[in-house]
């Protein structure tokens, strides 16, 4: 054998040797000193201060936050986490998600925060990281929606825009006759939802109408998703697409930018758009969310809560980072210093809420108090249940289609089948 | 002819300078048989911990059931009896199917013209044009999709002001049960169309100039040249770019990920859709890999029938 071919075989067999050590090894750095690995859906800069200032508190720890797309961040966890991702600390975990991921096995339990946690929050912030009686995830922030009215829209159409006050919350038929107006008017779009088929943003249609949450029984496994009131409500959310109030072809979150441009009349959205439309030269007004003639007044309530992942090499990191973001409220009140959203933490809300008046000038005079009266009165909560994720999948397809033309009678009735077939591997 | 004798030759030459109890006695490991397996090794371990244990894994997987109350049980083939029975599941498959059946001699027809047309014509500017078809190719998939559900947009986008230009209605395009698939087909195309383009490209320039000029003695029409000399000449680049079209759309995901999510009513729900979706979105982790098994079947089979139709005579 020549010696060149000996020295090139056995360049190849080390090759091999690490490739094998390679696939082998665990790809994680880990330990007490290396950075606290963070991972969540929100633009990296919206927690610099946060960071900042848990940094600044804990000396020898650092956080890095990794951003994956709201579309697929709920299925990208599931994967990474699924398959004993070590290189997440702490992540980001839809509230009513919190029990399928606890079953799971993929959050680690919190028994040390069981009293600060609740002390720090409201009760019933504090029960969606409850799942089995246990402490599993700790919220940061609370949500609630108000609609944006386009001051200068209504009055090309010559009609009277809505006030704050929730006592005079209009309803969502005299909203459709408003916003046919404004169309008449020169407007483009009469009204739009800012997540067009995502259930937290279309559950209050059906729940206004007394069709429930569309899961019931005992164990939180049954679907109820095509009874009359919840077909009632899809047919007037489907035709709000058909009659050309609303575009078909833009996606949650692709919406905001035709509000801001002047380009829409009435917007259904969170907090979180104040900040956004501050820097728009529409004249906006916020007005409380409507609810059908006849029917409950009823708001989305829940936002992100937060957890440990079970495979984390660094829980000790993660928990100070946890503790600091949630149950401190400097450290909550920083998390809301560069996005709208409301803290979870009762003492960072009271400080942060009146802030929230002042964000958009005079037009968004009045919005701390519509925030802080829907959070009381008017929050419905996503269904705890060890389902949601699966129902919460099956659930926005169908409002896709809804939006897409699709019968609302039929395609619920083959949405709750397919809940079902997805709930069976859970029972 | 002359080569292979002479290395023989030369081979038993140097045998013949040695003791011939030497070469029976010299281990194996040190022999031409180690070598190969030596510079085999990175490759087949790789195609072992890449491809083996995880298709050896999906199979596995595919035969157990994993419940939250009951944990994880063999089932045997209950998760493919239950995928069979899932109607969602047949829709993909049907989806798939049809998609297959459109997508791939859609874009290996369009790839042929191309290719001749930029190797046996001279036109203005063909280099350009040749690189404008060949630019989708670099645009990563995402950046592709999102370009595309502006042209598709069926308010305000490209694609219907075109239309309204020749005064014809706004179409639904991906918002539309009856136009998502197609519309998908369309994107995928304008992504690889210019890039089988550049293999059927390789394959014309080696067909000897004679064999064209021969044609053209004979009267042979530019058609008639095609049909007998250009597509008989490429039928084995053909024969690749139709099998690796075929494997690469069969696993297409990020554009229905991103454009479609699967719909409208699971017009364009394909079966690596619907396994991503099962696995991540429903965490039903049995059936997906008994899905991934069935696709890997879908793919082998059709492959196979396209090697047998496109097999050389010779």
């Amino acid at each position: 054998m020549r010696k060149r071919q000996r020295v090139l075989a056995s360049a190849a067999g080390a090759a091999t040797l690490a490739l094998v050590a390679a696939a082998c090894s665990s790809g994680s750095e880990g330990g007490v000193d290396a950075a606290i690995q963070f991972l969540g859906p929100e633009d990296p800069a919206y927690f610099e201060p946060l960071i900042e200032a848990f940094e600044a508190e804990h000396e020898g720890l650092t956080v890095e936050y990794t951003q994956v797309p709201f579309d697929q961040y709920n299925s990208t966890v599931q994967q990474r986490l699924t398959a004993e991702d070590d290189s997440i600390d702490v992540y980001a975990v839809d509230q009513p998600r919190v029990p399928w991921m606890a079953a799971q096995g993929l959050l680690e339990e919190l028994p040390e925060y069981e009293e600060a946690g609740r002390a720090a929050t409201t009760e019933g912030q504090y029960s969606t990281g409850i799942h089995d009686g246990r402490l599993w995830a700790l919220p940061v922030w609370n949500s609630t929606q108000m609609m944006f009215v386009n001051q200068d829209a209504l009055d090309e159409a010559g009609v009277e825009a809505p006030g704050t006050d929730p006592a005079d919350r209009w309803t969502w038929e005299r909203t459709v006759e408003a916003a046919e107006a404004a169309q008449d008017a020169g407007t483009e779009w009469g009204l739009l939802m800012e997540q067009t088929e995502y259930y937290y943003q279309l559950q209050p249609l059906a729940e206004s109408l007394g069709g429930g949450s569309g899961v019931v029984g005992d164990d939180m496994l049954e679907q109820d998703v095509s009874n009359a009131e919840w077909v009632q409500a899809m047919e007037w959310y489907g035709a709000t697409f058909e009659d050309g109030l609303s575009p078909r072809g833009v996606g949650s979150f692709e919406t905001s930018p035709l509000f801001a441009s002047g380009d829409v009349a009435f917007f259904v959205g969170g907090p979180w758009d104040l900040g956004v439309f501050a820097d728009s030269d529409v004249d906006w007004t916020v007005a409380p969310l409507p609810y059908f003639e006849g029917g409950e007044q009823v708001t989305p309530s829940g936002s992100w809560s937060w957890g440990i992942n079970p495979a984390s090499p660094n829980k000790d990191g993660a928990k100070a980072f946890l503790e600091f973001a949630a149950i401190d409220p400097e450290g909550n009140l920083a998390s809301t210093e560069r996005q709208t959203i409301i803290p979870a933490n009762t003492e960072a809300a009271a400080a942060y809420l009146p802030r929230v008046d002042e964000l958009a000038g005079e037009r968004s005079a009045g919005a701390a108090d519509l925030i802080a009266h829907e959070v009381e009165n008017t929050a419905v909560v996503r269904p705890v249940s060890v389902g949601y994720a699966q129902f919460e999948e099956v659930m926005n397809t169908a409002f896709a289609d809804i939006r897409n033309g699709s019968d609302p009678g039929p395609r619920l009735e083959q949405a709750g089948g397919q809940v079902e077939a997805a709930w069976e591997p859970l029972r | 002819m002359s080569t292979a004798p002479a290395a023989t030759g030369s081979g038993g030459r140097a045998t013949a300078a040695r003791p011939r109890a030497a070469r029976y006695l010299r281990p194996w490991w040190r022999g031409r048989t180690a070598v190969a397996l030596a510079f085999l090794l990175p490759s087949l371990v790789a195609l072992t911990l890449l491809r083996l244990l995880p298709g050896a894994s999906a199979v596995w997987g595919s035969l157990h059931h994993t419940s939250l109350l009951s944990g994880e049980a063999f089932v045997g083939l209950a998760n493919y009896a239950d995928l069979f029975a899932n109607a969602d599941f047949r829709n993909a498959l049907g989806v798939t199917l049809l998609f297959t059946l459109v997508v791939n001699p859609l874009q290996v027809a369009v790839s042929v013209g191309l290719a001749v047309l930029y190797t046996r014509r001279r036109m203005a500017g063909g280099k350009v044009w040749r690189a404008l078809v060949i630019l989708p190719v670099a645009t990563p998939p995402a950046v592709s999709a999102v370009i595309w559900s502006v042209i598709f947009r069926p308010e305000g986008g490209l694609a219907n002001a075109l239309l309204a230009a020749v005064g014809l209605p706004p179409q639904g395009y991906l918002t539309s049960p009856d136009q998502a698939l197609a519309s998908i087909i369309v994107l995928l195309s304008w992504i690889g169309v210019g890039y089988w383009m550049l293999f059927l490209i390789a394959g014309i320039n080696d067909i000897p100039a004679e064999l064209y000029e021969a044609a053209e003695l004979d009267g042979a029409s530019p058609l008639r040249a095609f049909l007998h000399v250009t597509l008989p000449m490429l039928r084995r680049p053909l024969s690749f770019v139709l099998v690796a079209a075929t494997v690469s759309n069969l696993l297409v995901f990020a554009p229905v990920q991103i454009l479609t999510g699967g719909g409208p009513e699971g017009s364009t729900n394909l079966l690596m859709f619907d396994i991503y979706n099962r696995a991540y979105a429903l965490g039903d982790m049995g059936r997906a890999q008994a899905e991934v098994v069935v696709l890997v079947a879908v793919t082998i089979v059709i492959v196979a029938v396209q090697f047998r139709m496109l097999r050389s005579e010779d």
